[in-house]
């Protein structure tokens, strides 16, 4: 597996390198894409809609909106991978996991550029410096971790099925409005007249504990709660191990099926 | 012998190996399949096709092995296996050694990025690390023959250019095995000669050949010995110009049986 570790950052660097080659912008839009997003669901959910009254709603939103983002497209990006690179699986011998692995990898780039710079900006404007931001790393990891153990399981469940993209796809619409990123939880009218409905939103939904953690830090300058960080660190683990499991299992007739 | 023993560079065993293929066109695309590990059962049924049965096989470090074989006898399901790209179903396959493969001419590139990317590329698939393919790049680059082409992306490249890249790379991995699926015949003669000098270097050395091919001529150039496969089972092993006799034998009774 060590003797790999080049194959590895050779095919981060390479999707990396075509993400966004031949544009004018570049690297630039790793950072235009979400905030348009941004702009445009701030109008939406915090002007138009008006979901609910919360201060600095921009930055409120952009925190969720990142980790969201991260998620869906280390999702989808890894379900395609394996199929994108077939010719690399039919070449040689080689630890076949370091595909998805550098997937995800590369989303994680992303994350780390756009949470950087709404934290920064955060900092800024809302003064939310506190020692809980030692625990950012913590989350990200912990995230990270996690969606390379869901990217192991999809992306080689895909290759020999391939309608698991689709299912995604059609899953990841209505868990974003389940998703606490453009409203808190505990203020919405309907769920604080039954509680446990809050209780589900926020952790039943794997995604939830990750964003209400790293909100309640940046945004906040709270404790992010020791559940939610032993959530994280869970939620990792099982990933990891369930999603290894199954690559592991399934991966010798790759170069078949590709 | 127990049949654990760890190989010697250059050595390649095959026991017992036996491998079929499921060609049912959504074999592995079903929810069945997936839930039945996507097509592992090795059971003969109709839709089952046997591309390998209890295929055994010793090669020792150095030796130079043809396989010759009808379409379908399993040549190229013989080299995959040895490289470790699909698995048996039964048996066992090792090869000692580092194994480097040539099957598919355009395998483990990527188009949009240029021969120079692509050494590196090929490189760490191979398990090469950065100071291990700077030291090789300047002789892979002359021994290629691409000149400035080596800068350009390789969906520019013919399917000549891409060739010399291909085998340029894999001549110089330090392979202890090398497998190669009948893509020597595309180059033109220079090139050709210069690989397989390149080629008789590595075996001079203890690096066992196995090409697979249906350029007969190409096979006793450069083997020594050769294996007929027919129906996935050996049916010949030993001298070249026996073994090159038996395989036509084998093409003549085909004509003669569709006439």
């Amino acid at each position: 597996m060590l003797a790999y570790r080049f194959l590895f950052t050779q095919l981060v660097r390479r999707e990396l390198r075509q993400k966004y080659k031949g544009s004018a912008l570049g690297v630039v839009w790793y950072l235009v894409n979400p905030l348009v997003m941004m702009g445009a669901y701030t109008l939406m959910f915090g002007a138009i809609l008006k979901v609910q009254n919360i201060p600095d709603y921009p930055l409120f939103l952009m925190v969720g909106l990142a980790v969201w983002s991260f998620f869906q497209a280390s999702l989808t990006a890894a379900a395609d991978s394996l199929i994108l690179q077939g010719s690399l699986v039919r070449k040689a011998r080689f630890p076949r996991e370091a595909i998805p692995a550098a997937t995800v990898t590369v989303q994680a780039v992303t994350l780390c550029a756009v949470l950087a710079l709404v934290t920064v900006i955060t900092l800024a404007i809302r003064g939310t410096w506190t020692p809980w931001l030692a625990l950012v790393p913590v989350f990200l990891v912990a995230l990270y971790l996690f969606l390379l153990g869901l990217a192991l399981a999809v992306s080689v469940l895909h290759a020999y099925f391939r309608d698991v993209l689709p299912i995604i796809q059609a899953g990841l619409l209505p868990l974003f409005f389940l998703t606490p990123i453009y409203f808190n939880t505990g203020h919405l009218g309907y769920v604080e007249r039954h509680p446990w409905i809050a209780t589900v939103l926020n952790w039943v939904n794997p995604v939830a504990p990750f964003i209400e953690g790293l909100r309640a830090i940046i945004y906040a300058g709270a404790a992010p709660g020791v559940g939610r960080v032993l959530y994280g660190v869970l939620a990792a683990a099982v990933a990891l191990l369930v999603g290894r499991t199954l690559f592991l299992r399934m991966q010798g007739e790759l170069a078949v099926v590709l | 012998m127990s049949p654990r023993t760890p190989l010697v560079p250059g050595e390649i065993l095959l026991e017992h190996a036996t491998r079929s293929f499921d060609v049912r066109a959504d074999a592995a695309g079903t929810l069945r399949g997936l839930f039945s590990r996507a097509g592992v059962s090795a059971e003969l049924t109709p839709e089952r096709i046997p591309a390998l049965l209890d295929v055994s096989l010793r090669i020792g470090p150095g030796e130079t092995v043809g396989i010759v074989g009808r379409n379908g006898a399993g040549k190229t399901s013989t080299l995959k296996v040895l490289a470790g790209i699909i698995p048996l179903h039964h048996g066992r396959a090792a090869c000692g050694g580092r194994v480097v493969s040539l099957l598919e001419l355009a395998a483990g590139f990527s188009r949009d990025f240029s021969g120079r990317e692509n050494i590196y590329l090929q490189g760490a698939l191979y398990g090469f690390n950065r100071n291990e393919i700077d030291a090789r790049l300047p002789d892979i680059i002359e021994f290629s023959e691409l000149g400035h082409f080596i800068e350009v992306p390789i969906r520019t490249y013919s399917q000549g250019m891409l060739l010399r890249l291909g085998f340029s790379i894999a001549v110089h991995l330090d392979a202890d095995v090398m497998l190669i699926d009948e893509v020597l015949a595309v180059g033109d003669e220079g090139f050709q000669g210069k690989c397989l000098v390149r080629i008789a270097d590595r075996i001079g050395a203890g690096a066992t050949l196995v090409l697979v091919s249906h350029d007969l001529s190409a096979i006793e150039r450069a083997c020594r010995r050769v294996v007929v496969l027919d129906h996935g089972r050996v049916v010949f092993d030993g001298e070249v110009a026996a073994g090159l006799e038996r395989y036509r034998t084998l093409v003549r009774t085909e004509t003669e049986a569709t006439l």
